[in-house]
């Protein structure tokens, strides 16, 4: 098993389209943070706009905590894409080349050839993150430093302490990975079935779009829905913000989360173990 | 060759693929027995690959057994496909790859230790070695046919099969393919289930074979059998067909004519025959043109080819 | 015509004396101050406001007559902008006019209270009440009203040992309507469900400050004031 997931890993990062999403994360991040040297001030300011009437503050409130928190909340709608640009070429890319044939007549079994798969896959999908986690918030802080964190959580100004800010960013981090690996597992689950890799990517995009729109429709029937679209629980990784935590809440959205990773990669298993290899 | 009484290696029995309302392969029977070259013939589209891909467990029968070394094969698949090389349709690798790499791949999960030695042995076999550090995107097609070949003779299985191995190969590739599957069979003692297209090819190769067409066995035998003189038919073309045809009339070849058209005379005759029906014509006095042998085995295939087209 | 001439004179006349006591009282708070040249003191500060978390800070603010101060601090630090000089000119800097009230007890101690209005548009203070300590020359409460703000209310508390007229905690009260915060950076929703204010409830917090190990007339460079960024 541990040779078929180094074999995928190898086959995955011997493909140009896996590093789409490394340079994608290593230009944006930096030029977030480049804006940031210019416009953080305003961002601040804008942030801050009604305390300043009656508050004088100091501090390092521009600081790599506060852009890596940006970052996160802003990226959470496009890692999706970078993800199922891997993940949902991991089976269909298999199919388009004809290499199912190669794989699949050798004495490995498909539930493993499977697993291995997915498991390189989620390795992608934390590996994407942790590289988000380390632009983020290593780049920021040789540019700004760390400090407090000030964010705005529905309608409350919160400002961390310093120290009480990385562990809040080790869980959501770890959490972003756990939704995107919900990303992952879906998008590999479109790879199951089909035979080239824009299949899995459009439709995994899609239904986190529609998802995505459902959520943001401020009617009620669609509300009443939302707490059954996983897209609800991937940006939950804003629970670690809360103060106090919300423990019951996290674990509720981890459970969930995986919950839908179990449900795809489960699918997928079915469908791949009794699928006829015609390519 | 007779091998009734050797072990079967491959046991294909009541075998049916349908997709739907189309039956790609039905109620298919085969026996090959170790030491086998056994060809698999049949047109395009008659199911050989289906089949193919039966044996491999790429596809799942609709109905009937497989057993491959007296085992099932669904349910000792890892067992069995460790002793089994295989080729299946195209050549298709990881482009980005180089030709190593997709071996190297491919060897780690062949369920056997593949030395690196071992790898650029089967790469200087198939006349790749100097090419091993290339991405196979950049291989042509009969080069990466080669590494086809390659990677089915990599873990030294004792069954090999083979899907139109030569397709796509030059004349000389097609030669050094063949000779290298009697090599296997005749040096190394593997079996070799060979899928073919081509009638020609199988018969320089084979020692069994089997015909089928539309998912079902048509013929099926030894190929020395299926292709012997008494099968054989000759078209001589004469320069007197009248003179011709008065002294056959007149002589014991006469029961062997199947037919005249122009001045051209059918025979069923052997080759040894041909040489004295040559010989019976030039003495009395009739020109031969053109001596053409077509075999009704032939002839069927072709005719059951075209009908695929 | 004459009757209006006569009331205003009465007026006049009846608020000139407390209008006296009121100067006086300020400025002898004043002149109680301006003992003190500079001071750079160390400060606690606990922010207890509902829309505002903050984290318990500590700081340094430092202050030179007549008007420099500094809040510094290693993190951060935030202070009501009303409740950082509380020295008795920054409170009248502007021109005002003080009448003396009343005297009534607060805290245990005898206190004169005195309204202070500024006068001219430029001023966002309205109105505030001043309780003054006429005996130890302090300020012990100020109310303000604001234009923008609400209503604050600062509490002075000295050590009655301290040779200085200088608080060791000051609580800060302010009564304000709803502040809209932005919405950016909270686009997805999800808000915590538990703690929803009403909309427009005015919002009620406030700062309590601890002053401790004051330095004072030790002399403090200008550069300390200066905007280091």
């Amino acid at each position: 098993m541990l040779t078929l997931v180094g074999i995928e890993l190898f086959k995955v990062f011997r493909k140009w389209r896996t590093y789409i999403g490394f340079i994608a994360i290593g230009v944006l991040v930096p030029i977030i943070h480049i804006a940031m040297v210019y416009e953080g001030k305003n961002t601040i300011d804008f942030m801050t706009r009604n305390i300043q009437q009656s508050f004088v503050f100091v501090g390092n409130l521009l600081n790599t905590y506060l852009i890596s928190y940006i970052v996160l909340t802003s990226l959470t709608v496009h890692i999706p894409f970078l993800i199922t640009l891997v993940a949902g070429d991991l089976l269909a890319g298999e199919a388009t080349a004809g290499t199912y044939r190669l794989m699949l007549t050798r004495p490995v079994t498909r539930e493993k050839f499977v697993t291995a798969k997915f498991i390189a896959g989620v390795i992608y999908t934390n590996l994407l993150i942790l590289w988000l986690a380390l632009m983020s918030l290593a780049v920021g802080y040789f540019i700004f430093g760390v400090g407090e964190l000030l964010i705005i959580r529905g309608d409350m100004v919160i400002i961390f302490e310093q120290k009480d800010v990385l562990w809040r960013f080790l869980g959501a981090y770890g959490y972003a990975s756990l939704g995107m690996t919900v990303v992952a597992s879906l998008a590999y689950l479109f790879s199951s079935l089909v035979e080239n890799a824009i299949g899995p990517i459009v439709s995994t995009m899609a239904v986190i779009i529609v998802f995505v729109i459902i959520s943001a429709i401020n009617v009620e029937l669609l509300q009443s829905i939302r707490p059954y679209l996983f897209t609800n629980y991937i940006s939950s990784w804003q629970l670690f913000f809360d103060n106090p935590l919300d423990v019951e809440e996290i674990l509720k959205s981890i459970g969930i989360l995986i919950l839908h990773i179990v449900l795809f990669f489960g699918a997928t298993l079915i469908i791949f173990k009794r699928k006829d290899i015609l390519t | 060759m007779d091998s009734k009484n050797e072990e079967l290696v491959i046991e294909i029995r009541n075998l049916s693929k349908y997709f739907n309302e189309l039956k790609a392969v039905d109620n298919l029977n085969i026996n090959v027995f170790r030491g086998d070259v056994f060809g698999f013939l049949g047109p395009n589209g008659a199911g050989k690959s289906t089949t193919i891909r039966m044996l491999l467990t790429l596809i799942k029968p609709t109905k009937g057994s497989i057993k491959i070394f007296g085992k099932d094969l669904f349910r000792d698949r890892l067992s069995i496909l460790k002793n089994v090389g295989a080729i299946v349709e195209k050549p298709d690798f990881y482009g980005y790859l180089s030709a190593y790499k997709n071996l190297e791949i491919l060897g780690k999960i062949s369920g056997h230790e593949i030395s690196n030695k071992r790898i650029m042995e089967v790469l200087e076999l198939v006349g790749l070695s100097d090419r091993y550090k290339s991405k196979v995107k950049t291989f042509s097609h009969g080069m990466k046919q080669r590494l086809g070949i390659a990677q089915a003779l990599l873990h030294d299985p004792d069954l090999i099969i083979l899907d139109e191995p030569t397709t796509g190969l030059d004349p000389m590739g097609m030669k050094e393919i063949r000779e290298l599957i009697i090599h296997l069979s005749r040096d190394q003692k593997k079996t070799v289930f060979l899928s073919s297209h081509i009638l020609n090819e199988v018969e320089q190769v084979a020692n069994r074979m089997i015909i089928i067409n539309k998912g079902t066995a048509k013929v099926e035998g030894n190929v020395k059998d299926l292709l012997d003189a008494t099968n054989l038919s000759v078209t001589v073309e004469v320069s007197d067909v009248l003179k011709a045809g008065s002294l056959i009339s007149e002589s014991g070849w006469s029961e062997k004519l199947k037919g005249i058209s122009g001045n051209r005379m059918e025979f069923n005759i052997g080759n040894q025959e041909t040489a004295q029906l040559n010989k019976f014509f030039v003495e009395n006095g009739v020109d031969v043109y053109s001596i053409v042998p077509t075999r009704s085995l032939e002839e069927y295939f072709l005719r059951i080819t075209q009908e695929a087209i | 015509m004459r009757k209006v001439f006569l009331i205003m004179l009465i007026c006049i006349v009846e608020i000139f004396p407390q209008q006296k006591i009121a100067d006086e009282l300020i400025n002898s708070v004043i002149t109680n101050f301006n003992r003190v040249k500079d001071y750079e003191v160390d400060i606690e500060i606990k922010v207890d406001v509902d829309f505002l978390k903050v984290p318990d800070s500590k700081a340094k603010i430092y202050f030179k007559q007549p008007d420099k101060i500094r809040l510094k601090s290693e993190g951060f630090a935030m202070l009501p902008k009303e409740g950082l000089d509380f020295s008795p000119s920054a409170l009248t800097k502007k021109d005002y006019t003080a009448i003396y009230e009343q005297d009534v007890t607060l805290n245990g101690k005898k206190v004169s209270v005195v309204k202070v209005i500024p006068v001219g548009e430029q001023s966002n203070v309205i109105l505030s009440t001043l309780w003054i300590d006429p005996i130890d020359k302090v300020i012990r409460k100020v109310e303000s009203t604001t234009k923008t703000n609400g209503t604050f209310t600062i509490e002075f508390y000295y050590n009655d040992s301290f040779n200085y007229p200088l608080p060791e905690k000051m609580v800060f009260t302010f009564n304000i309507d709803k502040l809209n915060l932005p919405k950016a950076f909270t686009t997805d929703g999800n808000t915590p469900k538990k703690k929803k204010r009403l909309p427009d409830a005015p919002t009620k917090g406030n700062v309590i400050v601890k002053y401790s190990d004051y330095k004072v007339n030790k002399g403090i460079p200008d550069s300390v004031f200066e905007e280091s960024k």
